[in-house]
């Protein structure tokens, strides 16, 4: 054991990061929001700068979070087929490969969404109660002066629907290891640092127009992502294969 | 009995059960009924000028972080990410995991500590004593473990099942509050604030202080805050919440309207009639909020059962670890008795029953079907007989002529001089005459020299003629003769049970009118519907044994007993209950108090008062004899959800129990279940607020749109026809 990280190259997470990279340019429209109210602070640009890290920290954390969890749910689901070996190590298992065919079809349906397509099923961010409301009380939290409000309130942030976020969480748990499951969306996470940092200092500096664009290349990412995840479950192909479509998107 | 405000959650409107929380929070004294209210309570008033609101948020976030955290690493752990070459990390990570682990919880573990010390000076231990004391032996242990350097920490299960009860509990209340949401219009009527203009100035004034003659203005969407007239404006209302029916009423100039309404699409300005505080909504509201106070037998067994759960718990805690030390180190034996804590906590059962009885209660009352406490609720909902007491409550109180028999005129020659002299008398029998000439387009002819003879009718004269209306008495007293034919048709309807107007012109008798009683219009659907709800119906009534059969047989009751006295009545209840246990009397609530005060649940029609003086234990709206199927339905629905909401609670706990004595649940796990567990009451009673409102048949809205057809008016001159009508 001990030998996970080795199995996903890290090309596979760059693709990863570059996705939420370009995933975060939707996220401007609802957390850039949240990053803009934290804005800047009279108290001058470092205390402004640690703000924003905090609350990209707290943020990072819940979604590292989600994926490590969703990596155990993941491996769980595998080795409860008496299979818990690696991914694309051995070949797969039908547990992994329903996991990577389920993950791959959420994938394509989030992308699609992206493009304005499956409008229904945007309502899917809405269940459960009251994420409306907690989005509201939560912006009390922007108005504090606290040190430790800026984490919590990233804590917070990481848990409101988002269809961007659920569809690498899908990615993570078809990965079925806590380890890579922490991985990808520690690499997604991070890919979505440069927009919102950058929303906190410039503001709408972005116009619509790229905006769009940038929603448009995300939903291409996650599409092409999903895709990849899907072929892994149905294509009969042998893990160096299947090794070289997952890193082959770069 | 202290007021019954102190009595329900700040939050969810739920009573509270025999532990409360009580706190004060920006300088507002507040009860919650558990610690989620607490915190759902003040994440809902949360601006972001109240300090405490941001703090409790701040405080959660950040323990969430760290938890997060602690989770993270763990979870690598277990999979065994720093085995092999990298085993020499392990002890540091440990302390990493100690030094993120003690803040958190601190922060998450504060409020169970407070709550349980509180509790503890009062000599009780509560369910967060559970919490603590597993926390704290799982965080101690792993404090232990970590400066000893063994192989397992356990501060992720510590700090987990802290943010799992939090978390859950938070979840939770929020669920029960939105269930409850409807409750609150109810419990704060009179603390609502009205929109009082006074020429040209707006005042907001608490409803109590608003006085007779005040102008109130009413946006759209508002409830009415007190009895008035419309002054200005044109809308709708709807006035469920008074008269249970649900649609909208129109409402112009000159139109009163009832507190408690909703004006639904215009703004209105009013002029108030009554005092804000005397109106019949505030008295809803008020017999709500007392009803709500009031604890159910089930209520209180269940309060017993979570008061012993808590040290017996405790005990089984410490039995386990005992057990399982034998057999296993003792680090997992104490993670198996921290499970039994976890899981055993009893918060589903002491929420079982509260929540659903006042879901029930609370959908009743903005029918307009207002309880006196939740037992009646379950005697409601376990009654198998209906009693019903006759007048005023099948039917109507206003006679109506049901038969004309005649000597030598027509019947309507008959009617139109009766009307003549009627329209002068304010009796009721002689509105029945008028009501029922106008229904059948005849002109009253002209009278002069109209009298009324006490005790016996009314005389004039008509074209210069004497005519009298009136009893046999008058008749032979102005010498009038009457044909035997007619006396003896006269006689028979007399020993039936109808009252009978005797019209006499020129020297003879020519007309005997009879009237009866009117069945309420939906009397007859009304039975029925009780009926098919597996109810027996019976009728108890002090009238004259002939007419009691009439009515029951228009109304569709097979069996009446007749002529009994008061006392009579409670003795026949006595009787019944024998055979069908619990029994519902509804009557008017005026004159049958004591047997209504008798009966397992008193039904009162449109006497709010009756609730006040406790002899009625349900209301219904006035007019409002046809809700009474479906506020018993509303009611079976509310005790089984209580049934099935404290099944699934006991069910759960022991079940949950077994497993986590046995070994076989994880803590954190076990915090999960725990959390989920109430969450599902919440949704099961959830169905309660969904239930439709009550409708109308539609043969009964029609006969409701015309009123006259068959509540006052005369269809045919003959008995028979009345039952004909009916059916």
């Amino acid at each position: 054991v001990g030998n996970w990280s080795g199995k996903l190259p890290v090309s596979y997470y760059l693709v990863i990061l570059a996705a939420g990279f370009a995933g975060s340019f939707h996220c401007i429209g609802m957390c850039g929001g949240f990053a803009c109210a934290l804005g800047r602070d009279r108290r001058g640009r470092a205390v402004t700068a640690e703000r924003h890290l905090l609350y990209n920290t707290g943020r990072l954390t819940s979604y590292c979070f989600m994926g490590v969890l969703a990596g155990a749910l993941g491996e769980a689901v595998s080795s409860a087929h008496g299979l818990g070996n690696p991914l694309l190590n051995t070949p797969l298992d039908t547990a992994q490969r329903l996991l990577a065919v389920v993950a791959g079809l959420l994938m394509i349906l989030m992308g699609l969404q992206f493009f304005g397509l499956l409008q229904s099923f945007h309502r899917i961010g809405n269940i459960g109660f009251g994420g409306t409301t907690l989005a509201a009380t939560f912006r009390n939290l922007l108005s504090s002066e606290s040190r430790a409000a800026p984490i919590a309130f990233g804590v917070f942030n990481g848990f409101l629907p988002c269809p961007l976020v659920y569809a690498f969480v899908a990615q993570a748990a078809s990965t079925a290891a806590p380890l890579s499951g922490f991985l990808v969306m520690l690499a997604f996470g991070l890919g979505t640092f440069p927009a919102m940092l950058m929303m906190g200092g410039l503001g709408q500096v972005l116009t619509p127009v790229w905006r769009q664009r940038g929603v448009w290349l995300a939903g291409g990412f996650i599409l092409v992502l999903g895709l990849i995840t899907l072929g892994r479950g149905v294509l009969p192909l042998d893990s160096h294969m299947t090794h070289a479509l997952a890193t082959g998107a770069h | 009995m202290t007021q019954g405000a102190n009595h329900l959650c700040s939050h969810c409107s739920l009573p509270i059960g025999i532990r409360s929380m009580e706190r004060t929070l920006n300088g507002e004294e507040c009860v919650f009924c558990c610690y989620g209210c607490c915190i759902a309570y003040q994440v809902k008033i949360g601006r972001s000028e109240e300090w405490d609101a941001a703090w409790l948020l701040i405080r959660f976030g950040v323990g969430a972080f760290l938890t997060m955290n602690i989770m993270l690493i763990s979870l690598l752990l277990y999979g065994g990410t720093f085995g092999g070459a990298d085993a020499w990390l392990l002890p540091w990570i440990h302390v990493l995991l100690w030094a993120f682990a003690t803040p958190a919880l601190v922060i998450l573990g504060e409020p169970y500590v407070r709550e349980t010390w509180i509790q503890a000076r009062q000599g009780r231990i509560t369910a967060s004593a559970l919490v603590v004391l597993g926390v704290g032996a799982a965080y101690a242990y792993s404090v232990f473990a970590t400066i000893e350097g063994s192989e397992q920490v356990y501060f992720d299960t510590a700090t987990m099942v802290l943010m799992l009860f939090t978390l859950g509990s938070y979840i939770e209340a929020a669920g029960r509050a939105k269930a409850a949401r409807d409750l609150e219009p109810l419990l704060a009527a009179e603390s609502e604030c009205a929109t009082v203009t006074d020429g040209g100035a707006e005042t907001k004034r608490p409803v109590r202080d608003i006085a007779t003659g005040m102008v109130v203005k009413l946006k759209p969407g508002e409830r009415v805050p007190v009895d008035g007239v419309v002054v200005e404006g044109e809308s709708h209302a709807d006035e469920a919440v008074i008269t249970g029916e649900s649609r909208q009423i129109a409402k112009g100039v000159g139109s009163p309207v009832i507190a408690g309404s909703m004006n639904l699409d215009g703004p209105l300005l009013i002029q108030c009639t009554g005092a804000g505080s005397a109106t019949r909504w505030a008295q809803i509201c008020r017999s709500v909020r007392e009803a709500l106070s009031r604890r159910s037998p089930i209520q209180r067994l269940a309060d017993r059962v979570v008061g012993i759960s808590v040290p017996v718990v405790l005990i089984l805690g410490a039995l386990t670890v005992a057990y399982w030390a034998q057999t296993m180190p003792f680090d997992r034996a104490l993670l198996i008795g921290l499970a039994v804590l976890v899981v055993a906590c009893p918060c589903a059962v002491g929420l079982a029953s509260p929540l659903a009885t006042s879901l029930g209660i609370g959908r009743l009352a903005r029918s307009g079907c207002l309880l006196r406490d939740a037992g009646t609720l379950e005697a409601l909902a376990r009654a198998r007989l209906i009693a019903f007491d006759k007048t005023g409550t099948l039917t109507s109180g206003r006679p109506r002529i049901v038969g004309i028999e005649s000597d030598g005129a027509g019947v309507e020659e008959i009617l139109a001089r009766a009307a003549a002299l009627e329209r002068h008398s304010e009796h009721g029998l002689a509105r029945a005459v008028t009501v029922a000439a106008a229904k059948r387009g005849i002109a009253p002819m002209d009278a002069g020299k109209v009298r009324a003879v006490p005790g016996r009718g009314i005389q004039g004269e008509i074209d210069g003629a004497l005519v009298a209306a009136g009893n046999g008495a008058l008749m032979r007293d102005l010498g009038f003769t009457l044909v035997p034919d007619l006396a003896a048709r006269a006689q028979a309807m007399e020993e039936s049970g109808y009252s009978v107007i005797y019209l006499g012109w020129a020297g003879r008798v020519h007309g005997v009118m009879s009237l009866d009683d009117t069945l309420h219009a939906e009397a007859r659907a009304t039975v029925e519907a009780l009926r098919q709800l597996g109810l027996h119906v019976v009728l108890l009534t002090g009238d004259l044994a002939p007419a009691a059969r009439r009515m029951a047989a228009m109304a569709g009751i097979e069996e009446v007993q007749a002529g009994l006295t008061p006392e009579a009545k409670q003795e026949a209840l006595t009787q019944y209950r024998a055979k069908h246990e619990i029994v519902a009397m509804v009557g008017d609530g005026l004159n049958d108090g004591p047997v209504l005060a008798k009966a397992d649940v008193g039904i009162a029609v449109g006497s709010a008062t009756d609730l006040a003086r406790e002899t009625a234990a349900l209301v219904l709206p006035k007019d409002g004899l046809w809700i009474l199927p479906w506020a018993i339905a509303v009611a079976r629905k509310g005790w089984s959800t209580t049934l099935t909401n404290l099944m699934w609670a006991f069910g759960y706990n022991l079940i949950a129990l077994v497993l986590a004595m046995a070994g076989l649940l994880q803590p954190v796990l076990a915090a999960a279940v725990m959390a989920s567990s109430s969450l599902i009451l919440v949704v099961n009673s959830l169905r309660l607020s969904q239930i439709p409102d009550p409708a109308l048949l539609e043969s009964d809205r029609q006969a409701a749109a015309e009123p006259g057809s068959l509540r006052h008016g005369v269809a045919v001159p003959r008995v028979a026809s009345a039952a004909v009508e009916r059916g």
